[in-house]
């Protein structure tokens, strides 16, 4: 009698072993997207110095008439990035233009007036998240020509990326 | 006596029980693509910093654990608008909290058994690619990643 007991309790002891042997947990996390239309930038107008005398500095704001600019269709509600390839000469031939100082305001409306002003870079400005679905980007610089400055037709490169963030 | 064998008996099997209460998953972060472009896949690394889903799982040292991923195939989004997920077989990343310890790939879609020799510790980090159609409704998506993880 006593053996059927004991082996009747291994039994059972050894059965709830098995059961419980396996221990389980598990947590959720979400996968998240946002779905946008493209993002596109065109240029607009050219960032435009006109003629510019020798040893003499001359600015270009971002709301003179000279001022550079592009135009942003995207995605409503969503910011972007704007970011900036700019050029430290403008050159003609071998000759070479010191431009800097950069200069940068954006704005919902195609007009400069009240535009939020920021300093163009390759790091990138972001726009706010609710800036509607056109940007207006407006560039200003300042070329420095040397007292020696050759005289000639200096251009150069500004390319503006827009991307999400 | 017999008192005595049911004792020692009971003693054993919970000697040889791992409570639920020794491993833990933890949710970090969810898998976050961020914007995406209509007709333009876009994908997350599992080692991306920010952007990739991040579970940490906590057990008993040497412990022997099998663990799976409940994957979404589809991601929810406005008026019942689908968006497709995928997950390649090296879209899952594998890290121990241990000094040194060398991350591993794994396959999410796959169950992994696993023995955490070095650490209590793990992470378990996720990617993904999404796949908008030209013509995808805009807005929010989301889906649910389950991991689940039974030690034994």
């Amino acid at each position: 009698m006593r053996a059927t007991v004991l082996s009747a309790v291994l039994a059972a002891g050894f059965s709830f072993g098995a059961v419980t042997l396996e221990a389980q947990t598990s947590a959720d996390i979400q996968a998240t997207a946002t779905v946008l239309s493209a993002v596109t930038v065109t240029a607009g107008n050219d960032l435009q110095f006109g003629n510019v005398t020798p040893g003499v500095a001359k600015t270009v704001g971002i709301a003179d008439a000279g001022a550079g600019r592009f135009d942003v269709i995207k995605a409503a509600t969503q910011g972007v990035t704007l970011s900036f390839t700019l050029p430290t000469d403008l050159t003609s031939g071998a000759d070479n233009l010191p431009i800097g100082s950069w200069t940068g305001g954006w704005n919902t409306s195609a007009t400069p007036a009240g535009a939020t002003t920021f300093t163009p870079s390759p790091a990138g400005t972001n726009t706010t998240a609710t800036a509607g679905t056109t940007i207006s980007v407006y560039v200003g610089a300042t070329v420095s020509p040397a007292a020696a400055q050759v005289a000639g037709s200096y251009t150069g490169d500004v390319t503006m990326s827009v991307v999400y963030f | 006596m017999r008192f005595t064998w049911l004792f020692v008996t009971a003693a054993l099997v919970a000697a040889g029980r791992p409570a639920a209460a020794q491993i833990s998953v933890i949710p970090i972060r969810d898998l976050a693509f961020g914007p995406v472009i209509v007709g333009i896949p876009t994908s997350i690394g599992p080692s991306h910093p920010v952007r990739s889903g991040q579970f940490r799982l906590t057990a008993p040292l040497n412990s022997r654990l099998r663990f799976r991923l409940t994957l979404p195939t589809t991601l929810d989004g406005p008026a019942g608008a689908k968006l497709p997920i995928s997950f390649s077989n090296n879209d899952g990343i594998l890290v121990s909290s241990a000094p040194n310890s060398v991350p591993e790939l794994f396959n999410p879609k796959a169950n992994q058994v696993v023995q955490n020799v070095s650490s209590t510790t793990t992470n378990v980090f996720i990617g993904g690619t999404v796949s908008p159609a030209g013509n995808q409704q805009q807005g929010n998506y989301t889906g649910t990643i389950t991991f689940t993880v039974t030690i034994f």
